[in-house]
């Protein structure tokens, strides 16, 4: 567990973060969103980290903590190293309620993507350039940010259809480099077909 | 729906839907492909149907109410995820467990991964149309069921775990049922081999088939036998052993290809290696406590609490206000049967978790399914799919 003491001074000095006083169990620093791109392309890529594997991206609501007081929302990085097993960081981004902003880095790492959607899904946390921002466990139709400490955990919605899935994999197509000359028409069900369903003689 | 590829071709693709209620999308999740002929040319993953808000509940209660939850991620191996979730609060409070305690534990888990193989590889089976070979596996998970019976009370989601010890003792006769498992286990192993190692039908659905390279499964973040299957020997119990698992005798156990044969394959293997692991802990257990005393921790037994009034205390305090973690936030992953099942745990010292957010393995898996299937059959990628065993309970949450 020394890997942290000589790799923590550098990232200070480098990307100016602190220790989080709250990770008594393992290791944590605090970034400003503003050098979070560098700080995980230099714990990626640095031979004295090399935190190859991105396992985690967790939001936090301290909204009502006790005796909390800073910005309403964190992202957190959970990261570990495959070249040296047993080392692990993680990396906190503090997220105020009024930008509600974090730079994406799905670039850096591809499962980032579902993971950061997951994380704006659940709160609402927008990623700055995601190539993809929608919601990931809730339905398409939901309203709100569950995970939020001020939505009620009773609250029901009525949900009706599936996701539409075909703007999604076109999108895909095109970063393949397919073009898409003719779409393909959704069909949405009338009102009597909820009940009867949309096959008809 | 017309596009033109790459290369200046003009193709009509036709939009495929699977799932969410299909025989090859186990549990429920949904994927809708782009289709040239019968091979994928693009497809997307949707999830959630079984998003129960297990994140939001486990705010609700008390850090021990969180723990039959739990139960209800990787239903096929749920006392695993009890393990890892009392692990993780154990760690914050940096308790040590009694002996008979960590090696029960590591026979429930290795069990438990027993199980979850048996069926991933039973339904892969069922899958490529080998009922038989599906039979022969679910023969030896039958027999684990009837411990889980005994031993909790519930066959499929029986939480065992507590905070700070076991729900209970084992029963008289234990031991021998392990023992009987173990040998029933490797019978059918060596019965599914024969069954599928030189099956041409089996490999030639399962060789070379959604592969995944090394470097590429790193940064999907794979974790468990589908990291191992591409090669790369990375496994908790190794790297950051607990519970002593650096004091048995075991392999881990890798492949070569990461192909949907590698992953079956590794899976068959690692059976074998918990068989001995087993064995060896079966060994080592004494009759000894099963909880730590401290009522502060783990709730006084009936026995104590009938006795003198601070266990009737204990009792309620434990029962109404929950167990008062240490505030801080700590990450705690464990090799669960499909990879690593982190933990994040957030407290602000009260018996309350402030958040809890699970880091399902399988989650990862299936983020990845894209790459896997995208220029193979359609019907590769059902075979695909069950290599990677999706659980929906642990990737929806």
């Amino acid at each position: 567990m020394n890997f942290f003491e000589t790799l923590f001074p550098v990232l200070e000095t480098k990307f100016n973060v602190e220790k989080d006083a709250s990770a008594h169990w393992d290791h944590s620093v605090i970034a400003k969103a503003s050098v979070l791109r560098d700080l995980i392309i230099f714990l990626r890529d640095d031979e004295s980290s090399k935190m190859e594997m991105l396992l985690d991206v967790v939001g936090i609501d301290y909204l009502g903590f006790q005796d909390y007081e800073g910005p309403r929302f964190a992202v957190e990085y959970v990261f570990k190293s495959i070249s040296h097993p047993g080392r692990r960081v993680r990396v906190k981004v503090f997220v105020s309620e009024q930008d509600l902003e974090v730079p994406t880095i799905s670039d850096l790492y591809p499962i980032a993507n579902w993971q950061e959607r997951e994380v704006y899904d659940q709160y609402g946390i927008l990623f700055k350039d995601h190539p993809d921002l929608r919601r990931i466990l809730n339905h398409v139709e939901f309203e709100g940010h569950p995970l939020r400490k001020d939505y009620p955990a009773h609250r029901r919605q009525w949900l009706s259809t599936n996701d539409f899935l075909l703007p999604a994999l076109e999108k895909r197509l095109e970063s393949k480099g397919y073009k898409v000359v003719q779409h393909s028409k959704e069909v949405l069900p009338n009102e009597d077909e909820y009940l009867t369903g949309s096959i008809q003689e | 729906m017309k596009v033109i590829a790459p290369n200046g071709d003009k193709l009509n693709l036709m939009p495929l839907n699977v799932g969410p209620s299909h025989g090859a999308t186990h549990g429920c999740l949904r994927y809708f492909c782009a289709l040239d002929g019968e091979s994928i040319v693009a497809t997307v993953g949707e999830i959630g149907y079984l998003h129960r808000g297990f994140e939001k509940m486990a705010e609700r209660g008390t850090w021990q109410q969180v723990v039959p939850y739990t139960d209800r991620l990787n239903y096929c191996s749920a006392m695993m995820n009890n393990i890892a979730y009392c692990r993780a609060v154990e760690n914050m409070f940096q308790m040590e467990l009694p002996e008979r305690t960590k090696i029960l534990r590591v026979i429930i888990n290795e069990l438990s991964r027993m199980a979850d193989h048996c069926i991933c590889v039973a339904a892969a089976a069922q899958d490529l149309g080998s009922t038989t070979g599906f039979f022969y596996l679910f023969d030896s998970r039958e027999m684990m069921m009837v411990i889980w019976e005994k031993l909790t009370g519930a066959r499929l989601t029986n939480s065992y775990s507590r905070i700070g010890g076991l729900y209970r003792d084992t029963y008289d006769g234990f031991e021998e049922d392990v023992l009987a498992v173990c040998k029933q286990a490797e019978k059918n192993l060596r019965d599914v081999h024969a069954c599928f190692d030189r099956n041409r039908i089996f490999l030639d659905r399962t060789v070379g088939i959604g592969a995944m390279k090394p470097e590429r499964a790193i940064q999907w973040g794979w974790t468990g036998p589908c990291l191992r299957a591409t090669g790369v020997a990375s496994d908790l119990r190794k790297d950051e052993p607990y519970y002593d698992y650096e004091t048995y005798d075991w392999n881990v156990v890798t492949g070569t290809a990461g192909d949907v044969y590698d992953r079956l394959m590794v899976r068959l293997a690692e059976i074998e290696e918990s068989i001995k692991i087993v064995r060896q802990a079966l060994k080592r257990l004494t009759p000894g406590p099963i909880d730590i005393m401290d009522p502060r921790i783990r709730v006084p037994s009936h026995a104590l609490a009938y006795q003198d009034i601070e266990s009737l205390i204990g009792r309620f305090k434990s029962v109404y206000e929950g167990v008062r973690v240490p505030a801080g936030e700590y990450y705690c992953g464990s090799e669960a049967a499909n990879g690593e099942l982190g933990f994040t745990l957030v407290s602000d010292g009260s018996g309350k978790p402030w958040r809890v957010k699970v880091r399902p393995p399988c989650f990862t898996q299936f983020a990845a399914f894209q790459e896997l299937v995208e220029g193979s059959m359609l019907t590769d990628s059902v075979a695909t799919l069950s290599s990677i065993n999706i659980i929906a309970g642990e990737l929806d949450r």
